[in-house]
């Protein structure tokens, strides 16, 4: 092991519990801002800041739950578990020792594949509980996973070759120095593929049909209830406001303090809330078709572009 | 005295004395007793082989060539013939066979004295044309022969066999016209007729009287040999004629025939390309044409024909390239493996009595003479260990030596075509209950004699294969041993299934130890794979409790032979291993469910995979004189094709993308232990061989990244559409095919690499997937063996029955998504930063894509067969056999060893490859770093080990405080109301429809509709190259008659 002492292991994992403990807090209060921002553009008042923390509560302290069975009992373990991982891979703030978690155990290779680790775990646990609609979710989302994996897995190539490393700490650092030099700017053409992948990523409409909100209760958590659910919740602000840093990471520059991510990841995610809003939904295999398109033309494009202008 | 009778007797003449002498004697003896008369007939024709026989041995003993001149008269109003040594190997063959032969027709010609009399003045014929000295003699031979042959044609009264007889006379009578009138003007100008005589004064015939002797000597015999398309006539022969006879034309008398051209050979110096490619189309067209035969008698007639038209060709290339020294490996070779397997099968032909190839499958019920069946097809296709292998394997290499590589292509091609028909056959006769026309038929009634004959021809067929392995420096026991385990394995075919197998194991691990224990570097890492995986994987094989005949012997063979596979030091004995692997597996394919048509198409699949390695092996002989495996690097200027030829042949056998069509079957009907064998140990063959090259060829001989980057790209693609294949499938065990190819698709990408990094990534996924594949296929057999279903949507809620099986499952297909923490994530890393390194970016994309893809298989797998909705027959299934789990609960502390600690693997690896390419694996502590990023899987697992266990306690505690019920099944509510039965709720039948909706027009079977074009494509061509055989006798005389105005004008009569 690196770490030579305990002590220090036990710092580390202090520091990370804190660090997961701001960024669930803030994924949690983002939810309701977009609820809130919504709200207002339908002329409605929407949740209080607390509405998210109340529903937690609530499922968490429930006092009946039944189980279909051991994996459905460990799907939101699973989950939660992918969500926090991935989050431990990432660092946060870039130049901050303390915050950048267990970022060496790995390169981004490694966050992009434990993505799944959550994923599969809650598929699985879903599936025991033995409800067409859970299975019929996940098959779709899966579906939909393959699709805008392509545009994302080019940009991700793009800038693997643009900055010559793996490593998310180093991507930022050579983003540092104002912002003419991040991606956005920089690689302009990854960035746009990347943010295409990113609106299939987030699952809001127009690619919220494996969840889709009316005619599939819920989709994959259909079954689930209780602490389950409360994990699930959680997860949901937790790993949103994950992939929200890794993206402001990648291609907007990271963040040297709390406040810079805030304020990127907010407006990071604001683009899937806009075009969530505009946009109706799309049918899965039309959504499948659509990554198939544009955004993988697009991708096409950013390799050959930092192969031709970048060189 | 009796000394010098006996001396007399045994002298070559005495085979004319004898033959004439019990000519005479037999309607003398029938007058007094049919029986006495056939006892002299038996007796003549052994003493006939027999001295031949004896004097063959005195000459192989070093006595010299016997000359002989009867009666004081020179020729021609004498005989004159020699005996030496090749007079004496065809003569005592011949005479062999032609006992043999009259052992098998004893019941029909009993009936017929005058029969008896023909049929020992036609092997006296034949005899005389192989040994006569004089061209006189030897048309007089020729005449003899074909009288008596016509006559015993008819000897059984019926209307097409009497028409196929004048047909025959007809023809042979215009070809000893030509063949007289060549021998009187040889006379003209030469004034002898002693063919010795002749070539010294070769130079005398010339002119258009000598051009026009030499094509009618020539064409005489051509004709005789039946070319294409002036062969009509000897295809009504073969069809109709009894099969004794038949067999005795196919064999006995166009060996004299082809003895007396290659006599005549030194005359024909001018002609030879001519003969060369006319026996060339011969044997081509005969095997395109045979394609579309049904009729098994007159198919034999197309592979006799064609096995003719090889050995003439190899007869005059080896002429062509002087370099008759290897005659008796090439010709000696084909000829032994034709004489014997040809007349077997015309044997069996008589015995199984049927006439349409489908009606075989009244063999099928006498596992012994299927075993004969197929040993002689083997024969014929040159598989090892029959003669014709070794002969066909010398053929090549001379022909590349010369860079006659048209000329290899029409040999392997016409084999492959040849193997097709074949084969075809064999899987008829094998497949029992097919019902096409054999409604009505009686079921065959075979006495246990009748097959002796065809028994003593199998048997010599092996015995001089084997033999010939040491005139082939190959290491004879060594490279036999899997033959020895194979038969080992036969004798003790009668105890239970289970002791078998333990037999089987002790033996395999005795042998396999034996051959790799002393093997180094990428050898001995491929020994613990294929050699230790192997025997893990067949310990599962014990959960099946019945006998299995045939099962176990054909497994020794396989696995023993992959160990003699890694201990191949020359390309010969590599390719000897590895066709023996191929016929074992294809033989073990067969045995499984409905194992016989998918099996047809493995096998053909991975005989054309054998021929792209043969080629390769061929030209890396001509470029570097060497057989050695280690010499391939020296290839020079030919690196490229060589490896592009080797790397084809490796690639088709991993199931590439577009040659994949037989993977599925095959892995689908094998049986469910041996697919887990097949998929996780014996597709590793494959990978050695590719590994094996690229270290001796694309390291060594630095060849250029073009055909390194095309094997890239077919790798990914392989990749990419095996997974995306895999997502549609319903078939459980398609599924994990189809995973199979997509996962080796990665490797062999890795591979192509040529990179440090890109080897040890290919290395690790090939043992992960050894591991995760092992385990899967297991799996699958335990659940098949508990529903006794394939079809995943007829399964479903598995998990509460099967937890086990499911918790190996799921971790085996962790293992294999790529997903942190467990082993395919080092994998998936190792692959992406080599792509990286070496700029391969589209690929690894693709790469991306395709490890995304295979996500939606392996959760459908899990989903529909252990989620969901249990089906109510299911409720009372037990868990998967003890001793099925038992090999799994290895595989899977191997994950997790790996997963948590690959430095344990990945050092050795690395070690193995070192000698090739410099090392570049930078470690820090656990940490592995590349030029791009690190990997410290110690601390992933530990990281992802904690993130883990905190929520699973949390959860815990709820637990404690409110009490969790444990539902029933169909405890939801779903579309407004409580499920009742599973059928309407567990979402499993066309799981992906939606994706299929997108993206399905990806992976319609094209790879399948184009192969199957070129079927019919290529039955279309064969059937119109049958527009020749109007079975017409007039038309037949008049092509016969053209044949030779043909080859007068092509040979020179033009500018006369």
């Amino acid at each position: 092991m690196i770490y030579a002492s305990m002590s220090e292991w036990f710092g580390r994992v202090g520091n990370f519990g804190l660090t997961l403990l701001i960024v669930t807090v803030y994924g949690l209060l983002v939810g309701a801002l977009i609820e809130r921002i919504i709200a207002k553009v339908q002329g409605r008042v929407g949740i209080p800041y607390s509405q998210p923390f109340i529903n937690i509560a609530k499922t968490f302290f429930k006092r009946t739950a039944v189980s279909h069975g051991i994996m459905f009992y460990l799907g939101p373990v699973f989950r939660i578990a992918g969500g926090i991982g991935t989050l431990a891979f990432i660092p946060v703030i870039y130049g901050s020792e303390m915050f950048s978690n267990f970022s060496m155990a790995g390169d981004l290779f490694l966050v992009i594949y434990f993505m799944f680790f959550g994923q599969l775990g809650m598929a699985l646990g879903a599936g025991e509980s033995g409800h067409p609609y859970s299975a019929i979710g996940i098959a779709r989302g899966l579906s939909q996973m393959t699709a805008y994996e392509v545009p994302f897995a080019l940009a991700v190539i793009s800038i693997v070759i643009q900055y010559d490393t793996l490593s998310i700490t180093e991507i930022v650092a050579a983003q540092q120095g104002g912002w003419q030099n991040w991606t956005v700017i920089t690689n302009w053409v990854a960035t746009l593929a990347a943010m295409l992948a990113f609106l299939g990523m987030t699952g809001y409409s127009p690619f919220d049909i494996f969840l889709a909100p009316q005619e599939i209760p819920i989709g994959p958590p259909t079954e689930f209830h209780s602490a389950y659910l409360s994990f699930l919740q959680i997860n949901r602000a937790l790993f949103g406001a994950t992939k929200l840093v890794l993206f402001m990471n990648l291609f907007f520059g990271g963040a040297t303090g709390w406040v810079e991510l805030m304020i990127k990841t907010l407006l990071i995610y604001m683009v899937a809330i806009v075009v969530g809003v505009a946009f109706p939904r799309f049918r899965v295999d039309q959504g499948i078709r659509f990554f198939f398109k544009i955004p993988t033309l697009i991708g096409i494009m950013s390799i050959v572009y930092v192969q031709m202008v970048l060189a | 005295m009796m000394n010098s009778l006996l001396d007399m007797l045994l002298h070559p003449l005495g085979i004319y004395v004898i033959a004439l002498g019990a000519g005479f004697l037999i309607p003398l003896f029938d007058r007094a007793h049919r029986g006495s008369a056939v006892l002299l007939f038996i007796a003549a024709l052994a003493a006939l082989a027999t001295i031949a026989g004896v004097n063959l041995l005195a000459i192989i003993k070093g006595a010299p060539p016997i000359f002989i001149e009867t009666a004081g008269i020179s020729p021609p109003f004498s005989i004159n013939l020699r005996f030496g040594l090749f007079e004496g190997g065809v003569v005592f063959a011949v005479n062999s066979v032609a006992f043999l032969a009259a052992l098998h027709l004893l019941d029909s010609l009993r009936k017929h004295a005058s029969a008896l009399l023909l049929y020992l003045i036609m092997v006296m014929g034949i005899n005389g044309m192989i040994m006569t000295r004089d061209l006189f003699n030897l048309f007089i031979f020729i005449e003899i022969t074909s009288l008596a042959t016509y006559a015993l044609i008819g000897m059984e009264r019926t209307g097409s066999v009497l028409a196929a007889g004048f047909k025959y006379i007809i023809a042979t009578s215009i070809a000893s016209a030509f063949f007289l009138l060549g021998t009187v003007f040889i006379y003209y100008q030469t004034g002898t007729l002693n063919i010795d005589d002749i070539i010294v004064h070769s130079d005398l015939i010339q002119g258009p009287i000598g051009l026009i002797a030499s094509l009618f000597l020539l064409t005489s015999l051509l004709i005789e040999l039946k070319p294409y398309p002036a062969n009509g006539w000897g295809l009504d022969v073969y069809e109709t004629a009894p099969s004794g006879i038949a067999s005795l034309i196919s064999v006995g008398v166009s060996s004299g025939v082809l003895f007396a051209l290659y006599k005549l050979l030194p005359l024909m110096g001018d002609f030879l390309p001519s003969i060369a490619l006319i026996s060339g189309v011969t044997f081509l067209a005969s095997n395109i044409i045979g394609l579309k035969q049904g009729n098994a008698r007159r198919l034999l007639g197309y592979s006799s024909i064609g096995q003719m038209g090889l050995l003439t060709m190899a007869l005059v290339m080896l002429q062509q390239l002087d370099a008759m020294d290897m005659a008796i490996i090439v010709v000696g070779g084909l000829f032994i493996n034709h004489l014997l397997a040809k007349a077997g099968l015309f044997w069996l032909a008589g015995i199984v009595n049927r006439e349409q190839i489908n009606d075989w499958s009244a063999l099928s019920q006498h596992p012994w003479l299927l075993f004969l069946f197929g040993s002689m097809i083997a024969a014929l296709i040159g598989l090892p260990p029959f003669p014709g292998f070794w002969g066909k394997w010398e053929l090549i290499m001379q022909l590349a030596t010369a860079d006659y590589y048209g000329w290899i292509l029409l040999v392997l091609a016409g084999s492959l075509l040849e193997a097709a028909y074949l084969f075809r056959w064999f899987t008829r006769a094998w497949q029992g209950d097919i019902t096409t026309g054999t409604a009505g038929l009686p079921a065959l009634r075979i006495r246990f004699w009748q097959p002796a004959t065809v028994g003593i021809a199998v048997f010599l067929l092996y015995v001089m294969g084997s033999g010939m392995a040491t005139l082939m420096d190959v290491t004879v026991p060594a490279f036999l041993l899997p033959l020895a385990a194979g038969l080992a394995m036969l004798l003790v075919d009668g105890l239970p299934g289970r002791l078998k197998n333990i037999v089987m194991l002790l033996i395999v691990g005795f042998f396999g130890i034996g051959l790799t224990h002393n093997l180094t570097g990428i050898n001995l890492l491929f020994s613990y794979l294929l050699v230790g995986g192997g025997l893990l994987i067949s310990i599962g094989a014990l959960y099946r409790k019945d006998n299995r005949r045939g099962f176990y012997p054909l497994l020794a063979v396989l696995l023993v032979s992959l160990a003699a596979l890694l201990r191949a030091r020359t390309s010969l004995e590599f390719f000897f291993s590895w066709e023996l692997m191929t016929l074992s597996s294809y033989l073990l394919i067969a045995v499984g469910r409905n194992g016989l048509k998918p099996a047809l198409s493995y096998l053909l699949f991975s005989l054309g995979a054998a021929y792209f390695i043969f080629a390769g092996f061929a030209v890396a002989f001509a470029a570097t004189g060497s057989l050695l495996l280690a010499d391939l690097g020296d290839a020079g200027e030919q690196a490229g094709l060589v490896f592009g030829l080797l790397a084809a042949g490796f690639v088709i056998k991993l199931g590439g993308f577009g040659l994949h069509i037989w993977l599925p079957g095959s892995y689908a009907e094998a049986d469910d232990d041996f697919t887990a064998i097949l998929s996780s140990v014996v597709s590793k063959a494959g990978i050695f061989g590719l590994v094996t090259i690229a270290a001796y060829l694309g390291v060594q001989a630095d060849i250029g990244l073009d055909p390194a980057y095309v094997l890239g790209w077919i790798g990914i693609l392989t990749a990419t559409f095996g997974a995306l294949m895999a997502v549609f499938q319903e078939d459980i065990k398609r599924l994990v095919a189809y995973s199979s190819m997509g996962q080796l698709g990665y490797i062999v990408t890795g591979v192509a690499l040529m990179s440090h990094l890109g080897w040890i990534s290919a290395l690790y996924t090939t043992v992960n997937h050894f591991l995760f594949k092992g385990i899967l296929f297991l799996a699958v057999a335990g659940i098949i063996l508990r529903t006794n279903e394939r079809l995943m949507y007829k399964m479903g809620g598995l998990i509460k029955n099967m937890p086990v099986t499911f918790t190996f499952t799921m971790i085996a297909i962790i293992a294999m998504s790529g997903v942190p923490p467990l082993s395919g994530y080092g994998g998936k890393w190792m692959l992406f930063n080599a792509l990286m390194d070496k700029g391969w970016y589209w690929i690894a994309a693709l790469a991306f894509f395709s490890s995304a893809v295979a996500f939606l298989y392996m959760f459908r797998l899990l989903q529909t067969v252990f989620l969901g909705q249990r089906k109510l027959e299911h409720a009372k299934l037990r868990e998967a056999p003890a001793i099925l789990l038992a090999p799994q609960v290895i595989l899977i502390a191997a994950i997790m060893v790996i997963s948590a600690y690959p430095k344990l693997l990945l050092d050795p690896l690395s070690a193995t490859i070192d000698p090739w390419i410099a090392s570049t694996l930078v470690w820090e502590g656990t940490s592995l770093v590349s030029h791009y990023g690190n990997w410290n899987a110690p601390m992933i697992m530990a990281i992802v080990g904690g993130v883990w266990m905190i929520p699973l306690i949390i959860l815990l505690l709820v637990s404690l405080t409110l009490k969790i019920q444990k539902v029933e099944q169909f405890n939801i509510v779903f579309a407004a109301e409580r499920p009742r039965r599973p059928e309407e709720t567990h979402f499993a039948y066309n799981f992906f429809a939606h994706y299929d909706r997108a993206i399905g027009f990806l992976v319609r079977p094209r790879a399948t509709a184009f192969w199957n074009a070129t079927v019919e494509w290529t039955h279309t061509f064969g059937s119109s190259l049958r527009i020749f055989y109007t079975g017409n006798g007039q038309t037949y005389a008049l092509f016969i008659i053209m044949y030779f105005i043909g080859m007068f004008l092509v040979n020179g009569g033009l500018e006369l």
